[in-house]
């Protein structure tokens, strides 16, 4: 081409098409410096390692974790050289953190801003129904998570309707994926009564996908009560952060949902049999009451009789004292019959019957 | 108070309730018998219930991976 002649503009049109064919999309690998937000809208930086520079630009739109100086990314980008400046810039589509340190980072610059709009506050906490009826699922149904997750819900309860939203929950897709799902059941006519979402165990890359801002945002806003079981239990992701609950894992996620039928099962037992116990004790109460009404009612009318028969013995010794045969004892006689003379008289003494006639009788 | 209709929780709220009874002020030993007898059918009619119930799972149709 020694012998084109080309204006600026054309060799610039022409460079970006020949890098649109060669390069249309770019990942690169470097460290963040000089970053800046212009206007609220436009994000500008560079990346660098130890031989080389690059600008790049993207929307705050495009943004989904946040950056600092010195942390690491790939971005994924359209190369341009740009015309109006004469640079040479990434126009970058998105931006990811890499290696532990700066996934760290872009976690803990984002918990701030969120924390910050009281996202995470226990005041915006719903819980969640006891049991369930209709319950949304979030997850990939290729996982060992899932799969886990379902064994542990049918073991524990029944009866429920689960409708299970099959997305990715790993990769560049996997934020935006699970943000349609939960706008998807968002959107349904008869809410259900919770949102789960579940992702198993990964790498720190892996789980970072449940600190997209977006996402967690998308949490959030959600108008059902949302469930988070990601990772391990030592894993921590904004999105299980800003959850309404936190579950440690997808089969602690499971475990809260749905009670434990065996559970219900033995505690309806023993609420029958307390009442059986309840109703042995107040039969026992009303026995024993009823044997000391008796007791009481005995005890008065042995008292009545003890003193009636008190009364008796006296009476007994009144009525022995005028008996007359005790007086016979005593030595005097009875005598019977017409007191003139020539008539004939019975006396009777304590142990004889005399008859006898009258000879004289005068006055004393 | 049971009955095939209702469901586990409210089987259960009806089983709280009769213990409730029992433990309240309008418990009567006249009745008593009837209400343990009520309670113990619930008991059993919960664990039937719990034990026969099954989920179910539906996968949604609609796919997630674009816009449309």
């Amino acid at each position: 081409m020694d012998d084109v002649l080309l204006s600026v503009s054309d060799f610039v049109a022409l460079t970006n098409q020949t890098l649109e064919y060669a390069f249309p999309i770019v990942q690169v690998q470097g460290e963040v410096t000089e970053f800046k937000i212009a206007q609220g809208k436009w994000v500008r930086f560079k990346i660098k390692d130890a031989g080389a520079v690059i600008n790049c630009f993207m929307t705050m739109f495009q943004m989904r974790v946040l950056l600092e100086d010195g942390m690491k990314v790939i971005v994924t980008a359209q190369p341009k050289l740009d015309g109006r400046w004469g640079t040479f810039t990434l126009n970058v589509r998105a931006v990811k953190p890499v290696g532990e340190g700066s996934i760290k980072k872009g976690f803990e610059l984002l918990k701030a801003k969120l924390e910050k709009e009281g996202l995470f506050a226990v005041e915006r906490k719903r819980s969640l129904p006891r049991v369930p009826k209709r319950v949304a699922v979030i997850t990939s149904t290729e996982s060992a998570a899932y799969a886990d997750f379902i064994k542990i819900i049918n073991k524990r309860w029944g009866g429920l309707d689960i409708e299970v939203a099959h997305t990715q929950v790993q990769g560049v897709p996997a934020p935006d994926q699970m943000i349609r799902a939960i706008r998807y059941f968002n959107s349904l006519e008869v809410l259900p009564e919770v949102l789960v979402i579940i992702r198993g165990g990964g790498s720190a890359e892996d789980l970072s996908t449940f600190n997209d801002e977006p996402l967690v945002r998308a949490i959030a806003e959600s108008r059902i009560p949302t469930l988070v079981g990601v990772g391990h239990e030592v894993d921590h992701t904004l999105a299980d952060m800003i959850s309404d609950v936190r579950a440690a894992t997808p089969t602690d996620a499971a475990q809260i949902l749905v009670p434990d039928r065996q559970e219900i099962i033995r505690g309806a037992r023993a609420q029958a049999s307390s009442i059986g116990y309840l109703l042995t004790q107040a039969i026992d109460n009303y026995s024993r009451q009823t044997k000391d009404n008796l007791n009481a009612a005995f005890s008065r009318i042995q008292e009545k009789l003890d003193g009636t028969f008190e009364q008796l013995g006296v009476l007994r010794v009144a009525v022995s004292q005028l008996n007359p045969e005790n007086v016979l004892k005593r030595g005097y006689a009875l005598l019977r019959g017409e007191q003139t003379v020539g008539a004939k008289l019975e006396i009777e003494t304590a142990t004889n019957i005399i008859t006898t006639e009258v000879q004289d009788v005068r006055s004393k | 108070m049971s009955g095939a209709s209702k469901s586990v929780q409210e089987k259960l709220t009806d089983l709280s309730e009769l213990v409730g009874w029992f433990q309240g002020a309008s418990f009567k030993l006249e009745t008593a018998l009837d209400k343990f007898k009520e309670a113990e059918a619930l008991a059993e009619e919960i664990e039937k219930d719990l034990t026969k119930l099954k989920n179910d799972i539906k996968i949604v149709k609609k796919r997630f991976d674009s816009e449309v």
